[in-house]
């Protein structure tokens, strides 16, 4: 045995031991853990030995083989750009009334994303169209006739604007599925105009559209500043220490904090000042879109004195006087009325933004606003960066339009499979993969003797090692990739009988054992390695231009050529190379 | 143990032309039954609604069936699957909410008795949407949830399953926009059951329910994921072997590609994404195969300088024929659990891969290798004729 060999066999051991200590989260899961309990990260964990991977490089099953639900939200992205360039249309008339250009009517069609202006007095128009161009860059001019013109919103702003409702409709979607407390859920855009959401589990699918299907609550609610309740119930009833809840101030008022929703709101449940009700701002996100730790309370009057529904539109921009933040609101003709009267009663009180009954924020009114224009200013609070306030001011804008202007969002696929339906599945398959596996491995010990068993050592670590190597990029196994598993074991399988036949043709040919073994591995290098990389090139383009089931196969596929490459030449050779070369074997069982 | 024991000598190449003459045949014939017939798409791609169900107890397909039509639901077919006593069915519709053509003109009708409407538009019925204008709103701002609820009722009342009734906001010109959406087929399809079957109580195992942009998104997705792995196989091959190899491979892989799709068009066994998993796994091992075959052709034509294309083919297919046949068997046996143990899917899987080892096993030797002697004959004319008119160029 010469020094390459003893190098090798380090190599090869230490592949298998690692592979067999990637695979401990995995078994974890599956045999330690109840099977509801299957997803659960945090439980997982706790079982886990100390020196075992962390949690995450765990193999988990497809929604096809757990049970659970797939769905992929269309939103109606052409519906709601109809609506807004008729909104634009009317922007447009009243800047020429505001600015005394001229006297316009407005007709528009929303179908062509089309909006014209007449003019009563032909020769305004040319003053017209040249401040409105310049001013609404968003339009293009489509046609000029006289005294009418024709805009027509521009191709770019169409794409921003879909974007934009996706991103809107993906925020509510997200700050729903947080509330709902699942954690393993999977949300993300699909093409351009989908969302896809992955709930694994046994989750009600019904509770679940409902929630993801429907339409955003926007409410405008009316703080209470003077009461002292919440300090008021924290020394009658101070709470448990478990529950993490502290009285803290913001803003100068008594509030009370705590890092778990539910348990916060159980604190207050039925304590409630008469017509109040404390509804809750998340203080702190673990990441941009992540999970909520920490919420604070704000005890808000019961009554809705105005809804989203009245909102026109919301954006973001700098403070001409300022630079600081802030956030136009627009508010239709009954909204600019009711929004009037609100602020004229309460100067001085503090309005909260609810969004499906969560505080985004509560600015201070500072004087009656009557035209149902208004502006939300983002003040220099402490600690916060410029840049961090304008990040401030876009999500508050499209919290403001998420719940006022959705873009209405159906479900376009949903794929729903029955735990039960699944574990069959499972039960089946590894049936079916087991017996497969049992008469590939009885035929080549029968047919290549030593040199079969041989093969089957390495076909074994094969199917670990791509066990292994999914779990390491915690990849989700699905039917599909079962398909992939069960190729790459087959493709392995043909690596070793070319390797077998080769070694064969040498002995016929008279060569040695010893001589007839590395010429026989020697010649079907090539052969095999072409085969593997041709292969590998396909699973390589699937894997990143295809989606859902198919990219399960890929990844299988992928992982398992590699595997399957070191397997059948470097596996095999070492075991050979000992059994003629290291014994000194005059003769090889092939 | 061998299976063959001494070397063969087969004229494979000898018979290229007939059969590279009944394989086109055969291919063509794949394809126009293609573009006739169609396959019998999932809904997967068709889109529409596919819920599978297991009674408690048993029930005839034709109970089920019976049971649908009473129910309106007349395109319903049902399909038994495992055994009769497992009681279990694939339930398919076409449609995936229950805004149906039938379904539309019922509720609109509804719609314009809701009050004055400025007009209603076109149903969208691939994605269960009705829009529709008032002259003004159903209710003030303060009763407009419950007169929202109250126009759902009435809709449902006719028949038709509503998920909300959305208020889209005012319009410009006077009126208030509103969008009915329409409830998924999958309810429908368990009420009428539940309806028409009473004392047979079952469970919905699974709903898999897509509508048809997504379907045209998936297809789209795969022919261009096929293109790409083409393009990069032919440039590898080009690169290890010689360029005249790669199309032969490429051909193969169509090939093979089409025979396995021909399965699935005469067996009418429903195309759907696992349907797309064998093509992917029978274009993996057929790459695999010839490029095992050309490995040895490679071999031979080092060794053998000067002999012709066909010859060699032929030495290097007869040497690496245990090898072939081996490797091909071994694979069909692993496949035979689930053959046996498959039901569904699963089996339709392992029936199309057998066919995809045999046909991608014939195609490395009859369509491959042919092929590449083709080109090498042509390239050999047309260096000849080339050699011409240098040599007419140099006299001029």
């Amino acid at each position: 045995m010469d020094r390459n060999w003893w190098s090798r066999l380090v190599l090869v051991v230490s592949v298998a031991l690692g592979c067999m200590w990637f695979l401990v989260p995995t078994y974890y899961s599956f045999f330690k853990l109840d099977r509801a309990d299957r997803n659960n990260v945090k439980k997982l964990e706790a079982i886990l030995p100390g020196w075992a991977p962390p949690a995450k490089f765990r193999l988990s099953l497809g929604l096809d083989l757990q049970g659970g639900i797939h769905l992929v939200m269309r939103v109606d992205t052409d519906t709601a750009l109809n609506k807004r360039s008729e909104r634009r249309g009317s922007q447009i008339a009243n800047y020429v009334k505001d600015k005394k250009l001229g006297e316009v009517t407005l007709t528009t069609n929303p179908e062509l994303r089309e909006v014209t202006l007449v003019a009563k007095d032909p020769g305004t128009m040319d003053a017209i169209e040249k401040d409105v161009l310049a001013t609404f860059e968003d339009f293009t001019k489509v046609k000029r006739d006289g005294a009418s013109l024709t805009l027509q919103l521009v191709d770019t702003q169409i794409s921003n604007f879909k974007q934009e409702a996706v991103e809107q409709a993906m925020l509510v979607i997200r700050k729903r599925i947080d509330k709902w407390g699942v954690s393993e859920v999977d949300v993300r855009k699909l093409g351009s105009d989908s969302i896809q959401i992955s709930l694994p589990g046994a989750q009600d699918p019904e509770q679940a559209k409902d929630l993801i299907g429907t339409t955003a609550q926007l409410e405008f609610r009316m703080v209470d500043d003077q009461s002292t309740f919440v300090s008021d119930h924290y020394k009658a009833e101070p709470p448990s220490p478990e529950s993490g809840i502290t009285l803290g101030s913001y803003a100068g008022y008594p509030v009370l904090e705590g890092p778990d929703r539910d348990a916060l709101l159980a604190y207050v449940k039925g304590k409630e000042p008469e017509g109040k009700q404390v509804l809750l701002e998340c203080v702190e996100q673990e990441g941009k879109k992540e999970k909520c730790k920490s919420y604070r309370t704000y005890l808000v009057e019961r009554t809705v004195p105005l809804t989203g529904e009245s909102l026109v539109d919301a954006y973001a921009s700098r403070s001409q006087q300022s630079d600081d933040p802030e956030v136009n609101v627009t508010f239709d003709a009954q909204g600019a009325r009711e929004f009037g009267d609100l602020t004229e009663k309460n100067v001085g009180h503090r309005m909260a933004i609810v969004l499906d009954d969560l505080v985004h924020s509560a600015p201070n009114i500072i004087e009656k606003i009557p035209n149902g224009n208004c502006r939300i200013t983002l003040g220099r609070s402490v600690g916060k960066t410029r840049d961090q306030r304008m990040e401030e001011a876009l999500t508050l804008a499209l919290v403001l339009k998420a719940g006022a202007l959705p873009a209405p969002v159906t479900v376009g696929e949903v794929r729903r499979v029955e735990a039960s339906l699944g574990d069959d599945l499972i039960r089946r398959g590894a049936l079916a993969a087991l017996v497969g596996l049992g008469l590939v491995v009885l035929f080549m010990a029968l047919y290549y003797r030593v040199s079969g068993m041989v093969a089957d050592v390495a076909l074994v670590l094969n199917a670990a090692l791509i066990l292994a190597g999914l779990s390491l990029f915690s990849a989700t196994l699905t039917l599909p990739g079962i398909a992939g598993f069960v190729l790459t074991l087959g493709i392995a399988v043909d690596a070793n009988v070319l390797i077998n036949e080769r070694v064969r043709e040498e002995l016929a040919s008279g060569k040695s054992a010893r001589t007839a073994v590395d010429q026989g591995y020697d010649r079907a290098f090539w052969t095999i390695f072409d085969a593997h990389v041709t292969t590998f090139i396909a699973g390589g383009v699937l894997f990143f231009t295809g989606t859902g089931p198919v990219r399960g196969f890929a990844t299988s596929l992928v992982i398992g050529i590699v595997a399957s490459l070191f397997t059948s030449i470097v596996v095999t050779r070492l075991i050979t190379t000992w059994l003629v070369h290291g014994r000194n074997s005059e003769s090889v069982s092939v | 143990m061998q299976i063959i024991k001494n070397k063969t000598n087969i004229d494979f190449i000898g018979k290229r032309r007939i059969a590279l003459l009944l394989s086109s045949l055969l291919n063509l014939g794949v394809l126009v039954g293609i573009a006739i017939f169609g396959f019998n798409l999932g809904v997967d791609f068709a889109g529409g609604t596919l819920v599978e169900v297991k009674f408690k107890e048993p029930v005839s397909a034709d109970a089920v069936r019976e049971a649908g039509d009473k129910g309106g639901l007349h395109d319903l077919t049902v399909q038994r699957i495992g055994a009769d006593a497992d009681a279990s069915f694939l339930l398919r519709m076409g449609g995936t909410t229950q805004l149906t053509a039938d379904a539309a003109t019922k509720a609109e009708g509804v719609v314009k008795g809701l009050g004055e409407t400025k007009f209603v538009q076109k149903p969208d019925l691939d994605n269960g949407l009705l829009n529709f204008r008032m002259a003004a709103p159903l209710a003030p701002a303060e009763d407009d949830k419950a007169a929202r609820a109250k126009a759902k009722a009435a809709i449902e009342a006719v028949g038709v399953g509503v998920k909300d009734v959305v208020r889209v906001g005012e319009a410009q010109g006077g009126g208030i926009d509103y969008q009915v959406q329409f409830a998924g087929m999958e309810l429908k399809i368990s009420s009428v059951l539940r309806q028409n079957l009473p004392g047979k109580d079952f469970e919905v195992r699974r709903v898999d329910y897509v509508g048809p942009q997504v379907g045209k998104q998936l297809r789209n997705k795969g022919i261009m994921a096929l293109l790409w792995a083409s393009l990069f196989i032919l440039i590898y091959v080009a690169f290890r072997f010689e360029f005249k190899f790669g199309p032969g491979a490429l051909m193969a892989m169509l090939h093979d590609l089409v025979m396995v799709a021909g399965y699935f068009l005469v067996s009418r066994r429903e195309f759907n994404l696992t349907s797309i998993a064998v093509l992917l796994t029978v274009l993996g091992y057929s790459i695999n195969d010839t490029i095992v075959i050309y490995d040895r052709i490679r071999e031979e034509m080092a060794r053998f300088k000067g002999k012709p294309l066909p010859e060699i083919i032929n030495i290097a297919v007869n040497d690496t024929l245990s090898r072939t046949i081996l490797t091909s068997g071994v694979t069909a046996l692993s496949l035979v659990g689930l053959l046996i143990f498959g039901v569904g899917e699963i089996f339709d899987f392992a029936a199309a891969m057998l066919i995809g080892i045999i046909v991608g096993t014939y195609s490395s030797v009859y369509i491959a290798s042919p092929l590449t002697i083709w080109l090498d004959e042509r390239a050999a004319a047309q260096q000849s004729g080339g050699n011409n008119n240098k040599l007419k160029a140099k006299t001029a």
